[in-house]
């Protein structure tokens, strides 16, 4: 396959991104890129959009290669092109960045699946539906919303209608074989139009609905309401009414702040619920920090029945200037996970 | 889940796993708490204990546990970080996004193409910090991750209130009895 450099060379890139989203570290320098630059600082090679899938970039171009590929290791790439029946005789180039995302977008469905997606739709809609390849076919139409890309050298996929009993069968498949192939190949549901167009409209409209759906899972309630526009309503309304009680909360919290004993509050940190049973009776004294995994401090033997013994999960860390300074903020992430020093030293018991 | 906007065209990947259920697990609770006490300690050594500050303290602290990866996340960083450094006599340059059509006309049938709905959509828009000029396939998914958000937000603040209360109440008893 001849894109196996320029494919190695997105993986790569998309690698480091993923990582760099997982790093707390990295994750400043991105929002410091947000703030200067564009949102997609990040290199350009599809890396922002292939890195975003979060499913490695590889399994996604695991999808996209014919089952002949060696590059891809991700076992869909194997299983799915046969699952799949359409090989394509194509070697892709890897696809620039928003091409590639908006194929992709089903990708991972299938991966997960990772079994013959012919069939299955897996979750989301995919936003594109594969044909059987066929090659030295016509070429297929092209799709408005494909237009911007650049054009690809788009191998044997061509747009049929769906076999069979009129169910829609819905495949994203690496008819995206370059990373530029701006043709959407869709299967058209059994006497539906085969018009570019609306295909790319049903496709769009697809995703819209599957989204709605998620959201009205979402929202208490939403289910059974019918029609967009009352469902919106619905989300509107639970919106308003969850920042409504976050400002009422905050309200309660300001009032209670100035007497807090932030160290009693081990129990609330690790627990998931449940307010103090028994408080550390320190009242209003001053913040001192909790420490989880260091031994306590002997003179906090009023606080020994709450200390859970665990001391995994949040470090506690003592009060960094969480809003302060625009560095500390995000580098708080990385405090984060810092376990918390000798502030025991600063707190007088 | 990660969903980055950028200026390429609308189409953009489904999440790559249901952001409601992230934002249910008890690790992202717990990050959340400890963001939150740290926001609030640090609101009250900086002597704002008013409600917004504490309000905003927390608002920071969830967006902060999401980590970046959602646009409205990014916003609301974004906007304290612009106030302070606006306060600071800096200049802050934020990038304007491009403006979107809120919903795209399309010949065909489609629900989203009413004018209640439209206007529906674009109303949750202006609910949803930073996603004003959004299409609707990328303000649907910000709302969805937007409520679990909310959701957890509100458990967890209401969760730390009845804490601090029990807390100073019988701090406050055992004080007396003492």
């Amino acid at each position: 396959m001849g894109s196996a450099g320029s494919y190695g060379v997105g993986t790569g890139n998309s690698g480091a991104y993923v990582t760099e989203i997982s790093e707390p570290a990295r994750f400043e320098e991105e929002i410091r890129s947000l703030i200067q630059a564009r949102f997609d600082a990040p290199p350009v090679s599809g890396g922002s959009f292939t890195a975003l899938l979060g499913l490695s970039a590889n399994q996604a171009v695991g999808l996209l290669h014919e089952p002949g590929a060696g590059e891809i290791s991700a076992p869909a790439a194997s299983s799915s092109p046969t699952g799949l029946g359409h090989p394509l005789g194509c070697s892709p180039t890897f696809p620039s960045n928003a091409a590639l995302a908006e194929r992709a977008a089903s990708f991972p469905v299938f991966a997960a699946a990772d079994s013959p997606a012919s069939s299955s739709d897996g979750g989301p809609s995919p936003p594109l539906k594969a044909e059987p390849p066929d090659p030295d076919s016509s070429p297929p139409l092209p799709v408005p919303f494909d237009k911007p890309r650049r054009p690809a050298k788009r191998k044997d996929c061509e747009k049929q209608k769906a076999k069979g009993p009129g169910k829609k069968i819905k495949t994203a498949e690496e008819q995206t074989e370059g990373d530029q192939l701006p043709y959407v190949h869709v299967r058209a549901r059994r006497g539906q139009a085969t018009d570019s167009h609306s295909l790319a409209e049903r496709a769009r409209r697809e995703k819209i609905n599957a989204r709605m759906k998620l959201l009205q899972e979402l929202v208490p309630g939403c289910s059974k309401i019918t029609g967009t526009a009352l469902v919106l309503d619905e989300i509107i309304n639970h919106v308003q009414s969850l920042q409504r009680q976050v400002e009422f909360l905050s309200m309660r919290l300001a009032a209670v702040n100035p007497r807090i004993d932030f160290g009693g509050l081990d129990s609330f940190l690790m627990a998931e619920r449940g307010p103090l049973a028994a408080s550390n009776g320190r009242g209003e004294a001053a913040l001192d920090p909790v420490s989880w995994s260091s031994d306590p401090a002997p003179g906090t033997g009023l606080r020994t029945d709450l200390r859970p013994s665990q001391q995994s999960s949040t470090a506690w860390v003592y009060p960094y200037a969480l809003i302060d300074h625009g560095t500390s903020l995000f580098g708080y992430g990385a405090a984060n996970s810092v376990p918390l020093n000798s502030n025991q030293s600063k707190t007088d018991l | 889940m990660i969903s980055i906007d950028t200026t390429a065209p609308a189409k953009r990947r489904p999440k790559p796993s249901p952001p409601e259920n992230e934002w249910r697990t008890g690790a992202q609770e717990r990050a959340y708490r400890s963001s939150l006490l740290e926001a609030l300690r640090a609101a009250g050594e900086r002597r704002a204990s008013g409600p917004r500050a504490v309000k905003e303290a927390a608002d920071s602290a969830l967006a902060l546990t999401a980590r970046g990866q959602s646009r409205w996340s990014r916003a609301v960083l974004l906007r304290r970080r612009s106030r302070l450094l606006v306060r600071a006599g800096g200049r802050i340059r934020r990038r304007k996004l491009p403006r979107r059509r809120p919903v795209g006309p399309t010949p065909g049938t489609g629900q989203p193409e009413g004018k209640k709905v439209r206007d529906r959509l674009r109303a949750l828009g202006r609910l949803v910090p930073g996603c004003e000029n959004l299409s609707t396939v990328s303000l649907l998914e910000e709302a969805a991750d937007y409520v679990a958000a909310l959701e957890m937000q509100a458990k967890a603040m209401r969760t730390l209130a009845d804490d601090l209360l029990a807390a100073a109440a019988s701090g406050n008893g055992r004080r007396a009895e003492g």
